[in-house]
């Protein structure tokens, strides 16, 4: 061990002074790793606003067989006929807005809800920061930002944006452990409702947000809902809020399962690159390492070597690729949005960790083999080979 | 006294069906503080008992005792521990690795040695005052002319202290001048600080520096020449 230790700089500087084979690898490894993380935050992002958590209340009630905001219209007096429903918390009338039809990273979302609403509509464990909320109370434009799109976008509070044609102004930043918060922007609904009346609208909203008092009857209560206007003119469909993105985002959710095979590509990538950089170096090395041994050094030493310059190189590309690809999801806080739910491209740390732990691991595991059949080489046959 | 005693020692290599015994019933002994030299033609088993004597290749049959120590009994791994603390040695084609400079090469040995690294340094400048290049530590191999090479190679075989130092052909790819200045450092090694050193050579003139000549020929043994000094 003690000897591992002393023949590491010996290690980083076979590495460090083949410099054009070091910068093509960790090139090649870094690009590959930047895919993989990638891909694992757009999963993480799947997952944080698809799976169903025991605390999950909230529930969506939309037009059945409607699955775009611009086509699921709900008369606005279904609140009061779903609050007198057993189990119901509360009921929020939501009118939904979008700046963009086309699948983008960069879409805005206008959530319309009444004045006093706020509070019963956002999920538990929210903030909101700089707020004024006096002037969302004030000001018919006013609008609160989830903390994603107001990175996006650049904005703070005071300031003016427009969207869809829509100018509202920033009167508080809205942090929130729930993707959707993160990526919206709250409106006062008579407003929104005014600003798209483009052929009568009238009191209709897009859905509504139905809080229930015990998490563990989401589905006995969502049946209930639809039950109630199973028979009437504008029929419903009530999911929880996960399951209903999981729905109405299946296009963007298929897309990243069919990315997981990219990211599974990217570790193949960073797989073969190392091992092909290591088996390279071995046959430039017969001599060194017939020399080595021949210096006294064992071949399990030397087998030790060859594996921690695959870790190093594994290492170093990795932490660069895996470390862009976080810089670039944290400053960018992409969101992927369809139908107006937003899928986040999450810029969690532990992806962090995730990736330098694989790329470390690939770097080993590439030079296993070279390692082993170096550690077996007889001396005086590689003189002979050279 | 002798430092290397061998009996009935053979080395043989199979290459298909047929058997290669470059090295057939040798037996030889060196006294410790000896300077050997071993002539003899191409493919007379030179490289082969040098080999042998390093630790790096193993005996077919026979024995080989270095410091009544009997090098068939050992393992892989005691083998190797025992050269880096017994033996030096110089190649023909210097063999210093690329990527490491002068210095670097010579420290090499002393990595596997549980010392200081302020008392590494102290080896490695001494070994590369005693060749007499300490000026050019820093500089990488393909920097240094063949002569220079051969001497950062000696050094790197000495750095260890090694009771044993074995040279093939260390000057066979030199021009006169270097490889006189090789082999008087060679031969001062000998003398002052009492290496025995074994060394295979096709030029008589190289082979003169040497207290022994030893010809070899098809693996035998077939003449032993003491030198006047
Ligand atoms: N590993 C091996 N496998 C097969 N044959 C071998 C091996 N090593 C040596 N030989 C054969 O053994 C014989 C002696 O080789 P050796 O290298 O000892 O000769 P040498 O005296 O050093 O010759 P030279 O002066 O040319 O260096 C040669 O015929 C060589 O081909
Ligand atoms: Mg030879």
């Amino acid at each position: 061990m003690k000897r591992i230790i002393r023949t590491l700089p010996f290690v980083i500087k076979q590495i460090i002074r083949s410099p054009i084979r070091t910068t093509l690898t960790l090139g090649g490894i870094a690009i590959a790793m930047f895919l993989f993380s990638f891909v694992e935050s757009m999963r993480d992002g799947v997952t944080a606003a698809t799976t169903a958590t025991a605390e999950d209340a909230t529930l969506v009630v939309y037009r059945e067989n409607r699955y775009c905001p611009f086509t699921s219209n709900l008369p606005e007096f279904y609140s009061k006929k779903i609050e007198r429903i057993e189990g119901v918390a509360n009921v929020v009338p939501v009118q939904i807005m979008v700046n963009n039809c086309r699948a983008s990273l960069d879409v805005v979302t206008y959530r319309g809800i009444p004045e006093g609403d706020l509070e019963k509509v956002l999920e538990p464990g929210w903030r909101i920061e700089d707020g004024d909320s006096a002037s969302w109370m004030r000001r018919g434009d006013a609008a609160i930002v989830g903390e994603a799109l107001a990175a996006r976008r650049g904005l703070s509070v005071g300031d003016s944006f427009t969207a869809a044609g829509i100018t509202v102004f920033v009167s508080g930043i809205l942090e929130s452990e729930a993707p959707q918060d993160r990526n919206v922007a709250y409106v006062r609904l008579p407003f929104l409702q005014e600003s798209m009346k483009r052929g009568g609208t009238g009191s209709t909203v897009t859905q509504f947000s139905v809080r229930v008092n015990d998490p563990t009857t989401l589905d006995v209560v969502a049946n209930a809902i639809d039950e109630t206007f199973e028979h009437d003119e504008f029929p419903t469909s009530t999911r929880s809020e996960k399951a209903f993105v999981g729905q109405a985002a299946k296009d963007i959710i298929e897309l990243v399962g069919f990315a997981s095979w990219l990211g599974w590509g990217a570790l193949f990538t960073v797989f073969a690159l190392v091992a092909n950089a290591i088996i390279i170096a071995m046959r430039d090395r017969i001599r060194d390492h017939a020399v080595l041994q021949t210096l006294g050094f064992t071949g399990s030493l030397i087998g030790a070597m060859v594996i921690i310059e695959g870790a190093l190189l594994g290492l170093a590309g990795g932490a660069i690729g895996v470390f862009a690809a976080w810089l670039v999801t944290r400053i960018g806080r992409y969101s992927m949005t369809m139908e107006g739910l937003n899928v986040e491209i999450s810029s969690d740390p532990f992806i962090l960790v995730i990736g330098i732990t694989v790329a470390l691991a690939l770097g080993v595991l590439a030079g296993i083999v070279p390692a082993w059949r170096v550690s077996r080489l007889e001396i005086s046959q590689c003189f002979r080979a050279v | 006294m002798s430092l290397i005693e061998c009996r009935k020692l053979s080395r043989i290599y199979n290459r298909g069906a047929e058997e290669i015994r470059p090295l057939d019933q040798l037996d030889l002994r060196i006294d410790a503080g000896g300077f050997v030299a071993l002539m003899g033609p191409s493919g007379s088993g030179k490289t082969t008992l040098l080999n042998l004597l390093a630790g790096i290749d193993r005996p077919t049959s026979g024995e080989l005792e270095i410091g009544g120590l009997s090098l068939g009994d050992l393992s892989r791994k005691e083998l190797a521990d025992w050269r880096s603390e017994q033996v030096g040695y110089v190649f023909q084609l210097y063999n210093l690795v690329p990527v490491l400079t002068a210095y670097e090469n010579v420290e090499l040995p002393l990595l596997l040695h549980p010392i200081s690294s302020g008392e590494r340094h102290r080896r490695v400048s001494a070994a590369l005052d005693v060749v007499g290049i300490a000026d050019r530590h820093s500089h990488y191999p393909r920097q240094l002319s063949g002569g220079q090479e051969q001497r950062v190679a000696i050094a790197r075989a000495i750095v260890t202290e090694p009771t044993l130092l074995l040279a093939d052909e260390p000057t066979g790819d030199l021009d006169r001048e270097s490889a006189t200045a090789v082999m008087e450092l060679l031969s001062r090694l000998n003398k002052e600080q009492g290496r025995t050193v074994v060394m295979v050579t096709h030029d008589a003139k190289t082979a003169q520096y040497a207290d022994v000549l030893l010809h070899l020929e098809k693996g035998r043994l077939i003449e032993q020449e003491e030198m006047a000094s």
